[in-house]
């Protein structure tokens, strides 16, 4: 019968083609540069054909300042996903919980508002607000806190800043799901036998939420550590992450198997880290799913 | 007893508006900055002025940016829904080994860090001999932009009733006048979702994008991004306030169309 296979393994292959088709560019994009950071194309004045060679890793590895760049990346993305958590779990709580219809409303159109303003915007607005002339700054000094403006951008402070606003909207719609599936029931049963609110938290809400955590965690941990646009604009220069380390090998030093090399590292870390969540994921199961309300 | 407590305490609830402000305050600047009649930031404002959104709309990189980037987005988007629609289908209706990995490959144009991408097609479009350009960036973000076009209409497909292509196929209609007939129409919101996933998603991508434009095919994104690094004047902020607006007209539309809440799977 149908329910046994809904469909015929012809339809799926037929269904299933075009995408094929589309990945086969996508992962056959990714083979050409991959090839090119080993095998390095032949340029119009140089020999015609470079060979096979791994200098391009070596030269990246044995680079501080590469090294440096990745180690940043890393710390600020960890420093990141850790501010989502501390200031997007009230927030997707709050949304899941709250009677007030109006409240709920305003927190969503503040997400989705976000969301669909675009990164040069943001990435603008906070150069200005964050500026030495700029918002903040100038009500410092109007208010008289400090005579000098604060340095908050062209380093890590702006750049943090603005990609804590970028990352947290991801953050805080994954975050939802899973904490919409906590039975509010339970929370009330707790509460009904005497726990405080932080005892019902730490015992219940909690331990529910952490196969969410763990999903929404990683989806801002990805997010930032893929950030080009904001150090772009935000770091000046002197805070720069890995994607901008490749953009600078590309755009400005022209040097092609150094920018592929540099990007498969990154991108073998990448997977390294997405790999590790999805093992942590099953680690930690499903969490309530969606049936209890 | 507490018969009507409240969930969590007021602390709690002040730290999830204010983070709800700290989200609004650069969206709400920006578009006030616009109408701002200095070039220069000051307190208090100097005057009320119209004039950096004739900047934006006299300016001729701009308008041809604006032309390349709605293209785009409307290229990309049918594109996408139209390659998403039966690859959801058979991910939701086909039972066969290796469902899991195929849906894994397709989420993963979103896993892997933009610039990796936007070289990877550089390099694939140099390599072709194409070079850089509008194909370049129409292939770069169909792929890019597939994994969210799938998920809304897997998500979408998952909520319909298998019972109802059943009859139909009991009844004798052909596995193409269901698929026409019966599961189109039930994919509406999924498409609309979907679709203005994608439409946004193509429109604001810069990361993949910068790598594929050239001094004749430019963005919205790569443009304005240019505009504030040579000038210091809020052209840029009457931009994103039109692209604001048009965002929420487009909200508003969704939430009628959708709901919010159904789009963004808070339900």
């Amino acid at each position: 019968m149908h329910d046994a296979n809904p469909i015929h393994w012809r339809q799926v292959i037929l269904s299933l083609s075009p995408a094929a088709l589309l990945l086969g560019i996508f992962f056959g994009a990714y083979a050409i540069f991959l090839f090119y950071s080993v095998h390095p194309p032949a340029t119009g004045g140089a020999a015609a054909d470079a060979g096979w060679t791994l200098k391009y890793y070596l030269r990246y590895f044995a680079s501080a300042n590469e090294r440096n760049t990745l180690w940043r990346t890393f710390v600020i993305s960890v420093e990141l996903t850790l501010a989502c958590i501390v200031i997007g779990y009230p927030m997707a709580y709050v949304m899941v919980r709250s009677q007030s219809s109006f409240l709920r409303k305003f927190l969503i159109v503040s997400l989705v508002v976000t969301f669909l303003s675009g990164t040069v915007t943001r990435a603008y607005a906070w150069l200005i607000i964050l500026g030495n002339r700029g918002l903040i700054n100038t009500l410092l000094m109007k208010i008289g806190l400090t005579d000098s403006p604060l340095h908050l951008v062209y380093n890590e402070t702006g750049v943090f800043i603005s990609l804590l606003h970028f990352v947290l909207p991801f953050f805080v719609l994954t975050m939802m799901g899973p904490l919409k599936n906590i039975p509010r029931s339970l929370e009330d049963a707790a509460i009904n036998l005497g726990a405080g609110r932080l005892r019902c938290f730490l015992l219940v809400t909690l331990p529910m939420s952490v196969p969410g955590l763990v999903a929404a965690g990683s989806l801002a941990f990805a997010v930032a550590l893929s950030s080009f646009l904001f150090p772009l604009v935000l770091g000046g220069g002197r805070f720069r992450m890995v994607s901008n380390a490749i953009y600078e090998h590309i755009f400005q030093a022209f040097d092609v198997p150094m920018a592929a090399a540099s990007a498969s590292v990154f991108l073998v870390i990448s997977l390294l880290f997405f790999w590790g969540f999805g093992v942590l994921q099953r680690m930690v199961g499903q969490g309530p799913t969606n049936q209890a309300h | 007893m507490h018969p009507d407590h409240k969930p969590y305490s007021r602390s709690v609830l002040l730290m999830a508006v204010l983070t709800a402000l700290f989200l609004l305050a650069p969206v709400v600047f920006i578009v006030i900055f616009a109408f701002h009649d200095g070039a220069y930031f000051v307190i208090p404002p100097t005057g009320f002025s119209f004039k950096w959104f004739e900047n934006f709309f006299s300016n001729e990189r701009f308008r041809h940016a604006m032309l390349v980037s709605f293209g785009i987005g409307a290229l990309v988007t049918p594109l996408s829904l139209a390659i998403s629609v039966p690859t959801a289908y058979a991910l939701v209706r086909g039972r066969f080994p290796g469902r899991d990995a195929i849906s894994m490959l397709i989420m993963s144009p979103l896993i892997v860090p933009g610039v990796v991408t936007g070289l990877a097609f550089l390099i694939l479009m140099s390599a072709l001999g194409i070079g850089p350009g509008f194909i370049g960036l129409m292939l770069g973000l169909t792929c890019f932009t597939l994994p969210f076009s799938v998920r809304a209409l897997v998500a979408n497909m998952h909520g319909l009733q298998p019972s109802m292509e059943e009859a139909a196929r009991n009844l004798g209609a052909p596995a193409s006048s269901v698929f026409w007939h019966v599961i189109l129409p039930q994919l509406r919101p999924g498409l609309l979702a979907g679709g203005t996933f994608v439409f946004v998603e193509a429109i604001d991508n810069f990361s993949i994008t910068v790598f594929l434009t050239t001094m004749n095919v430019t963005t919205l994104s790569v443009e304005s991004y240019s505009y504030i690094r040579d000038f210091d004047d809020p052209t840029v902020a009457a931009m994103a306030a039109v692209l604001i607006a048009l965002s929420t007209i487009l909200v508003f539309v969704m939430n009628r169309l959708v709901g919010l809440e159904k789009m963004f799977r808070v339900e």
